[in-house]
Formats: C-alpha cells, structure tokens, sequence
C-alpha cells in the first residue's frame, strides 16, 4: 500500500500532527502549528524528511493544493511542490485510553527496555521470540526477552506502586522505538494502554501504538537452573573490555573461549586465516580448571547490559547456561547457552 | 563445446540492434546449436547469446566473421561476429553430461527423518515411510512414547501451501477413529513466516531441521529451549 510509506500531516483547530505506521507500529506526533485552513494529508515520508532536514528557515508553511495534488512548503526563501499519495488508504491509528490504562514512570520502563531488549530475536519466523514479555504489577515492572541462545530478565522495583498492571508480549522493535521517542521526550510518566491486541503507550503528547504478539512466551523460569558448579563475582567493567578486545579475534561464527584455571581467566579468540589473541586476567576461581565457549557478541550483550558495577557469573559445565547476574541484585539476569569447543 | 578467445566485434539485429564494440571476448559454441559471448565482466550472463536451434555460418580459417542466426516468428534473430585475431579456438568432447544432482531436496530430508524421528520429537518412533491417504501419502508416521500417531510432512521450505496439505491429510487420517487423535508435524529447513502463525493456529507443531545435523555432520547448536 502506497500510503503506509507516506506520512500523514493533519492540521486542526488545535495544531497538527504527524502520523506514520507500517500495520505493526503506529507514531502520532503532535506539532506546533498556527493552523488557516484545516486538512488532512499523506506526503512521502522520506522525501518529506529529506526536505524538511534541508529547510533554510526555522519555521515552514504547509498549503496543500488540491487542483495540483500537492503540498506547497515555503521556508525561508525555498519553495517546493511535493506530490501528495491517496489520503483515504492511510489506516486511522489507535487512540490512548480503554478500560486498561497504567501509568508507569517513563526513566524506569526505559532502562528496563534497554536492559533485556537484545536478547529478543530478529528472526521474523518466530514472532514469539521476536517480542519482550513486559508485566507491570504492584511496585514490580519485569520485562523478558529469549532467542533461545540467551535470555535476558529485568525486574524493576517501582518507587510507588502501580494503579492497574499488565502483562503483555509486545514487540521488540515497538519498545526499542519508544525508549528512544521517551528519551528524546524527557517525560517522567508513560501511560499505558492495554487492548486484547494492542497496546498504547503515550509519551510526552507522542502516541506509539503497536499489535501484540499471540501466543505462549516460553516459560522462563524453567530455564534457570537450580544450582550452579561455580560462582564468581568480578567487576563487570574489566572483563567487559577483555572480550571487547579478544572478540576481534572471533570472527566467521569463531567462539569466544573462556578457560578457567586457579586464580585466574584466560579469555582468547582465534579465526583461521586472520589470527588469535588471548589475555589472562585474575580470577577468583578454584577447582578444577576447564573451558567454555560462548558467542562473543551474545557474551558482550550480557556484560554490556549490567549497570556497570560488579556482576556474579554463574557456571555450571561446558555445555550448560551461564548466568550473568547484578551483583547488587537489582533484579538483572543474563542466560547464556554456550557454543561447543572442537577442542 | 567450442570455446574461441578472440578479439572481435558482435552485431545483433533481430527486436533490436545492440553492438559490442571490439574486445577481447570468449565465444561459446555448443553441441546443442546454443552460442554465448562472455566478457570477463558482468557476472555468470553472456553479454550477448542465442539459444539452440541456430544456424551457424563461418568465414575464413581461423575464423574472420561468424553469423549466428535463428528464425523468430516472420523475422530473424541474427549475430555478426567480425573478428579481428583469433586468440585461442579449442574444441572439447564433453560426452554425455550427467544431471544436475541436488543435495538437501525433500528426498534426502524425508531418508534423514526417517533414520532419526527423534528429530521430530522425543522418543518418536518410526512406523512407515509414505504413510497412505485416500488423497495422497504423508512423508512419515511415527507414534510417541505414548503410543499416539503423528503424521509427519517434509519440506524444504515450509510455506502456507504446506500447512494446507498436512491439514488435509490429518482430515482424512482422522476419519479412521483409531487415529482420530494423530497429531501434525510439519519439518522443514527452514519456515515461512506466515506459514509458522497458520501451522501454529491450527495445532500443528512445526519443527526445524538441519540436514547436517541430522546426518550426524555437525553437532546441534545449543539452546536454551527448543525454539
């Protein structure tokens, strides 16, 4: 449909605002506008945004011209005529409000999206995957995210608890959008509008509504194992700029290898035909030494996700879940499966 | 197969006319009446052929000027080759070409399924190949550990075409009421989108499968759970 690559401009009483979808996701974004004549229309959104980044003036006006079936935009001393797309095949969007409506504060609902949003999945043939499971109850927000080669869960304890709650599947890329419309919003609140298969969040007058996923997100705590073999609590920052630099070295699907050995780490990389690198690090570690291997980007997520203190990484064998963990329990876990070592 | 490196000039008239100015350029001439100009630029395309059946005319020895040409409707399809020096002109006996085997087709999915169903599920057991509908066989039919049926489709690709067909052979499966429980699996490399929403809406478990793991090549990536 031609329509959903425009974006509509609609001018009323009260302003206007722009509206975007792609069936999925649905942006409503209030403008400030001095409004003559009031009307609805679709422009092509890339031109539109490559037009207006290129305005020379501060302000622009926007005439649409029905006869020629196009906008005028006048800025400044530049003029242009675009063409405008068929307005009546732009889908209306979803409105806030219902008989679910939570408000949650925006900083905290933010950092929990960015905490878990990696590990959701970008494979489209398992919609499930590719969307984080968000509950918000009481003075809990939780949200969870799976490719099943690692999982990522955040539990934010709220300062005031929640009027309402929610749970609800909603996909990654709605989330990872909104946490940047909230950044850029500076808002303290977000309010939350759960339908049976939508959802509607609003941000600072910013509208982004999103479909739900169907079906049954996997049952995550199931996945975490009862007990591990060994538990090591390191700063996160050190070991962090350890794989950085080893994982330079991990390339074409090479495993990321962590050998464990009295006292110390020793993290190395090595792809055929470019080269190897190893770095030992201490390590409070006892037993018997041995070594695993992890998907270095996937480990890199995991560290990279923590706030940035000291985390505790849990080991069971070389062919079990390690657990990333916060180390002051603020509530962040990270699974992740290993990959075998042809040894 | 005839294989010429000259540098030359190629006219072609027929729907249009289009020249290839002269360059050193590889002329293919085969068995079947097929003729091909490569350049060693621009991909696997000739930049210039003319399928069999053709008529190919040759002047000089080596060859100064070849036309190429071939009846299309009430006009013709012609290419002028003039030649400017011949490079290299080698013939080669190819014999009798052998077909194109393909490997990871449905055939070899259905044989790696069969020797291992546990793919499909845990403890799923083998009970025949080609299992026989009144419309068609489904691939495999295997029974669980608690002796329920699952019919089993095999494809390469699973689009929605194959959801339809795994439910229309679990319709006329069903009617036998000691399978009217059986359960559909539909395995496949790799899954459409669409067709994982509708295998799922309709109760059917889809399953992925790698043929290299399967014939025991590689070793399964590990997972949290199976996906």
């Amino acid at each position: 449909m031609q329509a959903l690559s425009g974006v509509q401009l609609s001018a009323h009483a009260g302003g206007a605002e722009l509206r975007a979808t792609d069936m999925e996701i649905g942006l409503r974004v209030p403008l400030e506008a001095e409004v003559d004549r009031e009307g609805t229309v679709v422009l092509p959104a890339r031109l539109l945004l490559d037009v207006a980044r290129s305005l020379p003036g501060a302000q622009a006006t926007f005439e649409l011209r029905p006869a020629e079936q196009d906008v005028e935009v006048v800025s400044g001393s530049a003029t242009f005529h675009i063409r405008t797309l068929r307005s009546e095949d732009f889908p209306p969007l979803p409105e806030p409000g219902g008989e679910n409506v939570v408000e949650v504060p925006a900083t905290a609902f933010v950092e929990t999206i960015n905490r878990v949003a990696r590990s959701a999945s970008r494979d489209e043939t398992r919609p499930i995957l590719t969307g984080i499971l968000v509950s918000a109850s009481g003075d809990e927000l939780r949200m969870v995210a799976t490719d099943s080669y690692r999982l990522s869960v955040k539990e934010t304890r709220l300062e005031a608890p929640l009027e309402g709650g929610f749970e609800a599947n909603v996909p990654a890329r709605a989330l990872q959008e909104l946490a940047r419309i909230s950044q850029a919003a500076e808002a303290d609140t977000l309010t939350v509008s759960v339908r049976s298969n939508q959802i509607v969040f609003e941000v600072g007058g910013d509208v982004l509504s999103s479909r739900l996923i169907e079906g049954q997100f996997p049952n995550y705590r199931q996945l975490l194992p009862d007990a591990f073999e060994h538990e090591l609590t390191l700063t996160s920052g050190e070991l962090t700029e350890v794989v950085r630099r080893m994982s330079l070295m991990a390339q074409k699907n090479a495993p990321l290898r962590l050998h464990f050995a009295e006292g110390e780490l020793t993290v190395s990389a090595q792809t055929p035909d470019v080269g190897e690198a190893r770095e030992t690090m201490p390590l409070a570690f006892s037993g018997e030494s041995f070594e695993i291997g992890f998907n270095p980007e996937f480990l890199r997520d995991g560290l990279e996700s923590g706030d940035g203190g000291d985390l505790v990484l849990k080991l069971i064998s070389p062919l079990r879940p390690g657990l990333i963990e916060s180390a002051d329990g603020s509530g962040f876990l990270y699974l992740i499966m290993p990959i075998r070592l042809n040894v | 197969m005839r294989l010429i490196v000259a540098r030359c000039e190629v006219r072609y008239s027929g729907r249009l006319n289009a020249v290839l100015p002269e360059a050193l350029r590889l002329l293919m001439v085969k068995a079947d009446g097929s003729f091909m100009v490569h350049a060693d630029s621009g991909g696997y395309k000739p930049s210039n052929w003319m399928t069999a059946p053709t008529v190919i005319e040759e002047e000089g020895d080596p060859p100064a000027r070849i036309v190429v040409r071939k009846r299309a409707g009430a006009s013709e399809d012609r290419l002028e080759i003039e030649i400017a020096e011949v490079v290299s002109d080698v013939h080669h006996d190819m014999g009798e070409a052998a077909a194109l085997e393909k490997d990871g087709v449905e055939r070899d999915l259905q044989e790696a399924l069969a020797a291992a169903p546990q793919f499909c599920g845990e403890g799923f057991r083998l009970v025949r190949r080609e299992w026989p509908t009144d419309i068609g066989p489904v691939d495999l039919m295997c029974r669980d550990p608690a002796d329920d049926w699952i019919a089993v489709e095999i494809k390469r690709i699973a689009t929605i075409d194959a959801v339809e067909q795994l439910s229309r052979y679990l319709e006329r499966i069903r009617l036998d009421p000691a399978m009217a429980a059986c359960r559909g699996i539909l395995a496949a490399q790799s899954f459409k989108p669409q067709a994982r929403v509708l295998a799922e809406a309709r109760g059917l478990t889809c399953v992925e499968v790698d043929l290299a793991v399967l014939r025991g090549e590689r070793e399964p990536d590990l997972t949290l759970f199976a996906a």
